[in-house]
């Protein structure tokens, strides 16, 4: 019996030092693929017209290619995609594309003018969250057959009901959502109507320089190179995602090597990667604000002395160089810095006794109690803590309430609260139409995708007509003055919508990965990326 | 139930079988209401959730046609009762709904996730029971000498050490500073996507495979985290033990074995373990029922895709027919597990046959 016990003493110790059995090559990604750690836990499927999220576009803008490119360096310029040229009518309504030819599908079937059509066709007909890529523009699932035609294999015509301004419909069709598709596959694949999509959950039926081979939902994605790309084979022969919901996680993986590239590090963990140096952190600005939003329909909040002693309460500076080091920059006006008539204009800065004045100016020299909602998440809740606290010395009772209240803002069920918003067009319009457009600020009127709206906030009505003039002007420099001349208005107003800091994207690239380079709106390319030493 | 009464003249054979249709009959039904009020109770806990599951679908900037149409799409614009009852009749056909995440049928998705999780509370209830069981066993025969406080020692920290901690100190230190153990997950990047089906679970396909490189990796990335629950089960079932070995060591029947000079390895092994065979049976199945729904913080410290991960994600996004379905699954497998152990209880304890 004795015998028997130490045996199995000694067979557990056995076995224990044999699984701490170093490993026998140090930890290092293959030179030829690309390892990412990232949070899969929102990526729903992988149809290009159904996703409206960052990690699944950055995915599908690698498995599909567009009509147009914006290069990651300069984003405001299109470029040629699928489409090698186009032209746009004179009257501004009609733009013609030309197709390239020799571009094959993943599946072998060739790309022509008949799968544009299908494709953008699909995106307004499903008309899911990201269809309002096309359908701002006018198009709807009544109209779009009209307007949106092939009329030989190389030629694709796209017409708007109205006259925009060409780099906003040029712009939507570089978006991930308008990727074209491979409308004979999808045809074989079709269940009961559905235009292919059960298939695309977990296929792709793309073009582009990769392609889908393993997604394990909450696990594991691979994509294989294209060999066959119209550009050239891509370097990286396997990009492998991989689905790490722990920052601390995600940092230890970087650091020894196990990954190359870090997207959801807090911001501890961003600062220690950096001093590490085996890293360098990329902060792609995206076109979305941390925003604080105060209720109209609140007697109190809606005064305008109110509203501008709430500009006064936040600690801009403070946070600029703790918490948001990594997830913003400061700016304190409408338009997003680097588009037509933006502004380096801050004028605003924590002044508790000048927000007690503007307070005291208001009727309120003793303060008020509002129920404040904002999301537990870093970084948005850390700003929340510090604009209660500072409110708090102002008189200002925030009884501030963590949670999912996205809903109650949709309906406008609130006293304040707090977000970041995140838009995918590099023009000001997308932001100006959300936060300076409300055409009918009734409860019934129901615009509940506009956060002006949800604000309940009745916008001057010059600037209203600014925006939309805006918006239709073809000429590129009476469009950058008429942004300029809105972005002071913005300011001018006292916006219940108040911004503090543009939204950025932190990323940890280990320093021997050449070209990932993020993209604002979502589209980082994988085919750019080498390795070095 | 009500219960007819067999009479008299019935053969005692038919006694028995009516007893034992009877039993069944009545586990069932037990079996049956225990599930219906999990679901209930499930149900209503997960519309209490502060999210919003159509905004999860849509985003935040749709307009009002897009999430009406969804909302209803989703079939919430129906009262919850008839909710409810559609759900159950989809249930019953063994159709838990899509995942309004994954975009998957729920069915696929714990198909896919739960093997990791039982992979990984497998090994840990094996190693927690290999070593916990003859640790408490030597410790109550040894009471009260250095062996027995080193055990409970040992025991008490395993008891008293929250798992996350250990597993973020055990990844800091052999992963992070000696490259001793893998990262997180359950593969290499090397050895992803080579072995594929038919048990999702990577140690039994790799040796169905002969992929035995593969096969070492597994084993490598699930050591630790199955060594730290495992170390954890210890700790409860070698207290458990101590307790049960020391109860039987004062019975009467030892002290006579003793006046017969019996040796003491003889009393212990072959009388009164034989004694608690089934009380450790019992605390084994509860200790492995408590690995396999008690693996969440483990599984997001070493990012294992299991069914933990599975349902926090779940949780989050207010993914109805995802949360319904793993808590179901849950609740079956620690049925199926009471089951299995109440059936062993019988085949191992002669007074309740």
């Amino acid at each position: 019996m004795k015998i028997q016990r130490r045996g199995l003493l000694i067979s557990s110790a056995l076995v224990a030092a044999s699984l701490m059995m170093p490993l026998a090559a140090a930890a290092a990604t293959p030179k030829d693929q690309l390892v990412i750690a990232t949070n899969m836990s929102s990526m729903r499927g992988l149809d290009p017209n159904e996703i409206n999220q960052l990690e699944a576009a950055e995915i599908v803008a690698n498995l599909y290619e567009r009509l147009i490119v914006l290069p990651a360096d300069d984003i405001t310029k299109p470029a040629p995609g699928v489409a090698e040229s186009w032209s746009v009518s004179p009257d501004g309504k009609t733009f013609t594309f030309k197709i390239r030819s020799g571009i094959k599908f993943h599946s072998g079937n060739p790309l022509t003018a008949k799968d544009v059509e299908w494709s953008l066709r699909r995106l307004v007909k499903l008309g899911l969250a990201p269809s309002v890529d096309l359908r701002q523009w006018g198009l709807t699932d009544k109209n779009v057959d009209d307007l949106i035609k092939a009329s030989d294999d190389t030629t694709v015509v796209l017409q708007t009901p109205e006259v925009w301004n060409p780099n906003l419909i040029l712009y939507s069709l570089a978006s991930f959502s308008t990727s074209i598709l491979d409308s004979k596959l999808l045809a074989e694949h079709d269940k009961g109507g559905d235009l292919g999509r059960e298939f695309l959950q977990t296929n792709d039926a793309g073009s582009g320089p990769y392609a889908l081979r393993t997604w394990r939902v909450n696990d594991l994605l691979i994509a294989d190179a294209n060999k066959d790309y119209w550009q050239g084979a891509p370097k990286m022969r396997r990009v492998v995602l991989r689905h790490m919901p722990e920052s601390s996680g995600q940092r230890l993986q970087l650091e020894a090597g196990d990954v190359d590239v870090a997207t959801r590090l807090s911001s501890t963990d961003l600062t220690a990667v950096e001093a590490g140096g085996k890293a360098d952190i990329q902060k792609t600005p995206g076109f979305g604000f941390y925003y604080l939003a105060l209720n109209q329909k609140d007697e109190i909040l809606s005064n305008p002395k109110v509203r501008e002693a709430f500009r006064y309460l936040i600690d801009y500076d403070g946070l600029a160089n703790t918490v948001m080091k990594y997830y913003g920059i400061k700016q304190q006006t409408i338009i997003p810095a680097g588009l037509p008539g933006a502004s380096e204009v801050n004028p605003y800065k924590l002044d508790i006794e000048k927000a007690k004045q503007l307070l005291t100016e208001a009727g309120y020299p003793n303060g008020f109690s509002k129920v404040y909602y904002a999301t537990p998440v870093t970084p948005e809740y850390e700003v929340a803590q510090s604009l209660q606290a500072n409110a708090a010395e102002a008189g200002i009772k925030l009884d501030l309430q963590g949670g999912d209240h996205i809903g109650k803002f949709r309906t406008r069920e609130f006293e304040i609260f707090s977000a970041r918003s995140g838009e995918r067009l590099p023009d000001p319009h997308a932001v100006l139409q959300s936060y300076a457009t409300n055409a009918n600020n009734s409860d019934d009127a129901k615009l509940t995708g506009l956060n002006a709206w949800r604000t309940a906030w009745d916008v001057p009505k010059d600037i209203q007509d600014m925006v939309t003039a805006a918006a239709h002007e073809t000429d590129q420099q009476k469009r950058a003055d008429l942004y300029a001349k809105i972005n002071k208005a913005y300011l001018e107003s006292s916006s219940p919508l108040i911004t503090s800091f543009l939204r950025t994207d932190a990323k940890a690239v280990r320093k021997e990965v050449k070209g990932y380079i993020g993209h604002s709106t979502w589209l980082t390319r994988w085919d750019t990326v080498s390795k070095g030493e | 139930m009500s219960i007819s009464q067999t009479s008299g003249a019935a053969s005692g054979g038919a006694v028995a079988a009516l007893d034992a249709v009877k039993k069944v009959a009545t586990s069932f039904s037990v079996i049956l209401t225990t599930l219906l009020g999990l679901l209930i109770i499930t149900f209503v806990v997960g519309r209490m959730v502060p999210a919003n599951p159509v905004i999860a679908v849509i985003g935040d900037q749709a307009d009002q046609a897009t999430y009406e149409r969804v909302h209803k799409e989703m079939g919430l614009d129906q009262p919850l009762y008839i909710q409810f009852a559609t759900y159950l009749g989809n249930v019953a056909q063994l159709n838990f709904g899509q995942s309004h995440v994954t975009k998957n049928p729920v069915a696929s998705d714990l198909a896919r996730v739960f093997p990791a999780t039982l992979e990984l509370a497998t090994l840990a209830t094996i190693i927690g029971a290999g070593l916990g069981i003859p640790l408490g066993i030597i410790s109550a025969v040894r009471k009260g000498t250095w062996v027995d406080h080193l055990a409970r020692v040992v025991g008490l920290l395993g008891h008293s050490t929250p798992i996350f901690w250990l597993g973020t100190i055990v990844i800091l230190v052999f992963y992070a500073k000696f490259g001793l153990i893998p990262g997180s997950g359950r593969l290499d990047v090397y050895n992803e996507g080579l072995v594929e089906g038919p048990t999702n679970s990577i140690l039994v396909d790799a040796i169905i495979a002969g992929e035995w490189e593969v096969f070492r990796d597994a084993l490598l990335h699930v050591a630790a985290p199955a060594l730290i629950l495992g170390y954890a089960a210890m700790a409860y079932l070698s207290r458990m033990s101590r307790s049960f070995m020391l109860e039987q060591l004062r019975q009467e029947y030892v002290l006579t074995a003793k006046a017969k000079g019996l040796g003491q390895r003889a009393i212990v092994w072959r009388h009164a373990f034989r004694n608690i065979r089934v009380q450790l049976l019992t605390i084994v199945a509860l200790a492995y029922c408590g690995l396999l729904d008690g693996t969440v913080l483990i599984e997001t410290v070493f990012a294992w895709p299991g069914l933990g991960q599975y349902l926090t994600s779940a949780l989050f996004f207010a993914d109805m027919n995802a949360i319904l379905g793993s808590v179901l699954l849950i609740g079956i497998i620690s049925i199926v597990i009471n089951l299995l152990s109440d059936i062993a209880y019988r085949f191992l304890d002669p007074r309740t046959r």
